[in-house]
């Protein structure tokens, strides 16, 4: 029973630490996320950025020269591409805005090969036209075409066309104006749709900042850019992506980083982070499609969780004997005027003496709310993580018994968590709303890192779980977790 | 005047100048020599200022020389100041008398050799200045050349091996000197006992296939000409030959030259008072082109504004420097009469008159793009041509001057003669035209004139627009209410705020006269050009102040009969509330975006006839704006009314 008293401790201590990145991730005007020999980066307002080893754990020290405001960057064969505004704009001006474009082979500081290129203009707007030549945001389409969005809420948000070898724009592309009364924009592409994501809202304000991300899509890159009741994005018209969270407030500067097939997530800033001294901080968060739509999903929670299969709607369970639950009568027996009772549910502590001590294999059944179909899953301090995520242990429910990955890519129990590797777990939230759940390390295999080959939680039958291939196609791969 | 000049001097400092007549075109330059030194031509010339001081405000005053060089006659590099009065040991530190000088190169030293007041005595010595390169830095000798009392020094190095010196003195002098020139190695002779009658100076003296040419200018009638004699001897005697560039029309007093070949071409350089037409001795450069007759006589010069050289297309090209001009219904003028530096520009009066510039390289590329730099207070039309491209392009009227780039189907490719003609319009004032590659730079409206968003609302009562938006409104100017963020704008903020008295007759049933005045404000009658009533451009148009503003508005909306269960629909930026037939209608408060339908009223009924629909939209940092239409009780926009400001 102390024990179980410990365990809920933990639970609200750890709350804090997987509700944000981790370590130093103060921005402003994020840069979509970019990969670089295995590191990931992204650039701010101001110059220089934030550098991660893992995507959870961020710490300053990316460097971008030019200063200026709102910078982006894209990965084009083997270069990137990085994007800024040499001006700032401002609520008051000045609005006279340039866009500038420049080329690095590495974004490692530390690289022998970094260096950037001469910048080169892009775009260009005078003082006081109806648009502001900042925030600019890149695509790469499906047809090899590299596009630009720029502008602030200072008139027209505006689309032009860069050409992906030079990076300046293409000779006599004549700018579009896409949107109205946002700032902060990204255009990315997906299943036959443009998607313009813009930042609506007023920046720059702390705890007060009402940056919201709203978004409208078309079926032609120039538009128009129309919302979910058909409101064109040149009359105002948006649907919500993010807005504040309960202690987090002034989302904007969306970017969009696609892991892999299934599995995408989002980059943002917060302006003020209630926990972090109200400061502008960096958030990554499960990128979610529903009906051709995306949506921010939720870092999984600290909690009490039941883990169903995608495949039959199965709970993972601990393989111990099913018990009989106590109480109640059949319904032949019910007799109207008998008082009501409510009835207690099996416990834990009515079954776990007949567990085994040592490791417990799993399997899937119908859920009937027993504790052995029960799990806890809580992120792991200091033990690290992957792009917007912490690992977490999965424990069940009132003790410590670990879920674990073991030799041969088999599954198992283990009687106590210890912080081993094949302890800690990967969560992502998939493109469907669904989880992939992903052991850190398989003993006795290489590390298993998202991407072709990863083994995950999957269902080979409905009843034997297993590690096998992710494949987002396949049910067998995907698991609801619903609190109870 | 001074200071502009330092300024345009600092501006330029090093730069490359491009270039058609006259060549330098941030400074006045005057009595040109070029010489060819190590492949580049060199022109050293005097430097007219306006003087410091007294007497010679109103004469010559130069109290310093610079050097210029080119490699293709065109784009002129200033070197800056190589020697000032006040490095001439023998000189006069404040005679203001560099004046016309010359330089040679012999055995790696240039030698440069001008003239100056002495520091004691009257008149003007010949002095020299040494240097190892050819834009210094030089130094001055100590003395001045013995015996030598004048003006206009010229050094000959002759095919006989020795070195001769010229000056205008007493008549046109001549003698051998020293290779070094500390002195001369013979006895001075008169070089113009022979030659027609009237004042000459500045002689010139250069050899061509073994013909010596005494060149100078020659006050035959009023103002000085540029003549020639020529000799079988560098002392003479010389026979007068005639004239090589005529007095000018314009009455500038002097002239000034020299000759020199290039890249085997032979090219006058002369000076004439371009850029100070009231004032005679503030001079500038010219180059143009000189041709020989077989036996060695020089084909008369006539003195363009085109000058020599190629100009790219894809330069700013100075049609005002034509090569030619149609005799009538059209002409010169500055830019600016008080900044003549910044250039001419050519007016064409009427529908057929023409300029042309000739030496125009396309390159191998036809441009996509015309760029011009205009003024008309009229729309014209002008046919621009260019060996077989031919092209009309439509020039809106515009009162100030305008840079348009338009769209070019101009084949145009090598170099041709550029011929513009007005075709439609008058007085099109151009002051340059450019072809580039097509680009993006081309295409920008950064326009926020007020006409692009409102005009005055005229004629019968307005419809809404197809999707209902009403777009005729009576503005009243913004009223300061300063506030440093949007998010203060609460409910109970805007109840009282909007309480407030601001004028007679506010949400009243009868609108205020257009025109009519609230103290200092107005109210205007407009039309909106766009869905939303553009208030922050309302404000930008009247003042630099635009931020922090209270904007009230009235529309009157005409039924034939009456509409119900119909909701208002606003977006506003930032928070707004609107009243409709004297009842609150919609209030929409916070930090607000335009978003179409942003906030609807309840159900309310449009009565037949009038209905007054009053507006107060409020904003911080924002660009204001509001749009309004009427949805019916499927959403749909309700069009069967009209409006009217009245």
């Amino acid at each position: 029973m102390k024990k179980i008293l410990f365990f809920a401790g933990l639970i609200i201590l750890n709350w804090i630490s997987c509700s944000a990145q981790v370590g130093t991730p103060f921005i402003h005007d994020p840069s979509t996320i970019a990969e670089c020999d295995g590191k990931y980066y992204t650039f701010g307002t101001g110059g220089g950025g934030l550098i991660s080893a893992d995507g959870w754990v961020w710490q300053g020290g990316a460097v971008r020269p030019g200063r200026g405001a709102a910078p982006d960057v894209i990965k084009i064969g083997d270069r990137y591409l990085v994007g800024y505004s040499s001006t700032g704009g401002g609520f008051y001006g000045p609005h006279a805005g340039s866009i500038l474009t420049m080329w690095n082979k590495t974004l490692d500081p530390e690289s022998p090969d970094f260096a950037f290129t001469e910048p080169i203009e892009v775009a260009r707007t005078v003082e006081d036209e109806d648009c502001d030549a900042i925030d600019v945001s890149f695509l790469m389409g499906p047809d090899g075409r590299l596009f630009c969005t720029y502008g602030t809420y200072f008139g027209f948000i505006r689309l032009v066309e860069l050409d992906p070898v030079t990076g300046g724009r293409l000779p006599g592309n004549r700018a579009v104006d896409i949107a109205i009364d946002c700032e902060a924009t990204a255009l990315i592409y997906r299943e036959g749709w443009y998607y313009l994501l813009a930042t609506h809202g007023t920046c720059c304000d702390g705890v007060n900042s009402t940056y919201n991300i709203v978004v409208g899509r078309s079926r032609q890159v120039t538009g128009p850019y129309l919302d979910n009741v058909g409101r064109d994005m040149l009359r105002g018209g948006g649907k919500m992506v993010i807005a504040a969270q309960e202690r987090q407030f002034g989302a904007g500067h969306f970017g969009r980083f696609v892991v892999e097939d299934g599995v995408e997530k989002m980059s943002l800033h917060f302006e003020a982070d209630l926990d972090r001294s109200g400061l502008s901080v960096l958030a990554i968060r499960p990128l979610l499609w529903k009906d051709g739509w995306p949506e921010a999903g939720e870092l999984i929670e600290d909690g009490n969780y039941k883990i169903l299969s995608r495949r039959r709607g199965y709970s993972l369970e601990l393989s111990v004997d099913f018990v009989r639950a106590q109480g109640g009568k059949p319904f032949w027996q019910i007799q109207a005027d008998e008082p009501m009772t409510v009835l207690e549910g099996q416990k834990l502590a009515d079954v776990a003496n007949g567990w085994p001590q040592g490791t417990i294999p799993v399997r899937m059944a119908d859920y009937m709310a027993r504790p052995h179909q029960k799990w806890t899953i809580q992120a792991v301090p200091d033990a690290g993580g992957y792009l917007g995520g912490p690992y977490y242990r999965i424990i069940i429910e009132g003790t410590d018994r670990a879920l674990a990955a073991a030799e041969g890519a088999r599954l198992e129990t283990v009687p106590a968590f210890t912080g081993a590797d094949r302890e800690l777990w990967r969560i992502d939230q998939l493109t469907d709303g669904t989880y992939r759940i992903m052991p850190k390390v398989i003993p006795g295999q290489a590390v298993n890192e998202a991407g072709a080959g990863s083994l995950c939680l999957v269902s080979v039958a409905d009843c034997t779980p297993a590690l096998g291939r992710f494949d987002f196609n396949s049910d067998n791969c995907k698991w609801d977790l619903k609190r109870h | 005047m001074k200071r502009l000049l330092i300024l345009w001097a600092a501006l330029h400092l090093s730069a490359v100048l491009s270039a058609q007549n006259p060549i330098i075109r941030d400074q006045y330059t005057a009595d040109p020599t070029a010489r060819v030194f190590g492949g580049k031509v060199w022109l050293y010339a005097s430097h007219d200022i306006l003087s410091p001081v007294e007497p010679e405000k109103k004469w010559f005053s130069m109290a310093d020389y610079h050097v210029f060089s080119s490699e293709n006659l065109v784009d002129w590099t200033d070197h800056g100041v190589i020697l000032r009065q006040e490095n001439v040991p023998w000189g006069k530190p404040d005679g203001y008398s560099m004046w016309a000088p010359d330089c040679v190169e012999k055995n790696g030293k240039y030698y440069f050799v001008f003239p100056d007041a002495p520091r004691n005595g009257r008149g003007f010595a010949i002095g020299v200045a040494v240097a190892d390169a050819p834009d210094g830095p030089f130094r001055a000798y100590e003395k001045p050349i013995p015996g030598v009392w004048g003006i206009d020094p010229c050094v000959l190095q002759a095919s006989d091996g020795k070195t001769y010196l010229y000056w205008s003195g007493m008549g046109l002098m001549g003698a051998q000197a020293k290779d070094d020139l500390t002195e001369l190695a013979g006895t001075p002779v008169r070089l113009d006992e022979n030659l027609p009658q009237g004042f000459k100076e500045g002689p010139f003296i250069f050899e061509r296939e073994g013909h010596f040419y005494l060149t100078y200018p020659w006050v035959q009638d009023k103002t000085e000409t540029l003549a020639y004699a020529m000799s079988d001897n560098p002392l003479g005697p010389y026979e007068f030959k005639g004239l090589i560039m005529a007095q000018s029309p314009n009455e500038c007093w002097t002239n000034h030259h020299s000759l020199v070949q290039y890249q085997g071409e032979w090219y006058l350089f002369y000076h004439h008072n371009d850029y100070s037409p009231a004032f005679d001795k503030n001079r500038s450069v010219r180059i143009d082109k000189v041709l020989f007759n077989p036996d060695g006589t020089i084909l008369p010069v006539t003195p363009t504004f085109r000058g020599v050289g190629i100009t790219s297309a894809r330069d700013q090209i100075q049609i005002d420097r034509y090569s030619a001009l149609c005799h009538q219904n059209a002409f010169l003028a500055f830019l600016d009469d008080q900044r003549p530096f910044e250039g001419w520009f050519i007016s064409l009066v009427r529908p057929g008159s023409w300029v042309r510039y000739d030496r125009v390289d396309f390159g191998e590329k036809a441009p996509g793009t015309l760029s011009v730099r205009y003024r008309a207070a009229k729309d014209c039309a002008v046919s621009v041509s260019a060996g077989e491209a031919a092209c009309r392009f439509d020039l809106p009227a515009s009162v100030s001057w305008k840079t348009l780039s338009l769209p070019a189907d101009f084949p145009a490719t090598g170099i041709q003669d550029l011929k513009v003609s007005l075709e439609e319009g008058e007085t099109l004032q151009l002051d340059w035209l450019s072809f580039t590659d097509t680009s993006w730079e081309s295409f920008s409206d950064s326009s926020t004139a007020l006409e692009k968003y409102l005009v005055p609302a005229s004629g019968k009562n307005a419809s809404p627009d197809a999707d209902g938006f009403v777009r005729r409104w009576l503005l009243l100017e913004p009223i300061s209410k300063p506030h440093r963020s949007n998010n203060v704008f609460t409910e109970t903020y805007l109840r009282e705020l909007f309480k407030e008295p601001y004028f007679p007759g506010q949400l009243g049933e009868i609108l205020p006269k257009d025109g009519s005045r609230v103290g200092n404000l107005c109210w205007h009658a407009f039309d909106s050009r766009l869905f939303n009533v553009k208030l922050f451009r309302f404000a930008s148009n009247l003042s630099e102040d635009r931020y922090g503003k209270l904007y009230w508005m009235a529309t009157v909306v005409h039924c034939d009969r009456e509409i119900p269960d119909v909701r208002l629909s606003v977006g506003s930026n930032g928070a707004s509330m609107w009243w409709v037939n004297g009842e609150e209608a919609l209030l929409m408060d916070g930090d607000r975006r335009m978003v179409v339908d942003d906030c609807a009223s309840e159900r309310l009924t449009l009565k037949k006839g009038r209905n007054v629909i009053w507006g107060a939209v409020i904003n911080g940092p924002g660009l204001s704006d509001f749009c309004v239409r009427f949805l019916d009780g499927n959403g749909n926009p309700v069009t069967h009314f009209t409006v009217s400001t009245k």
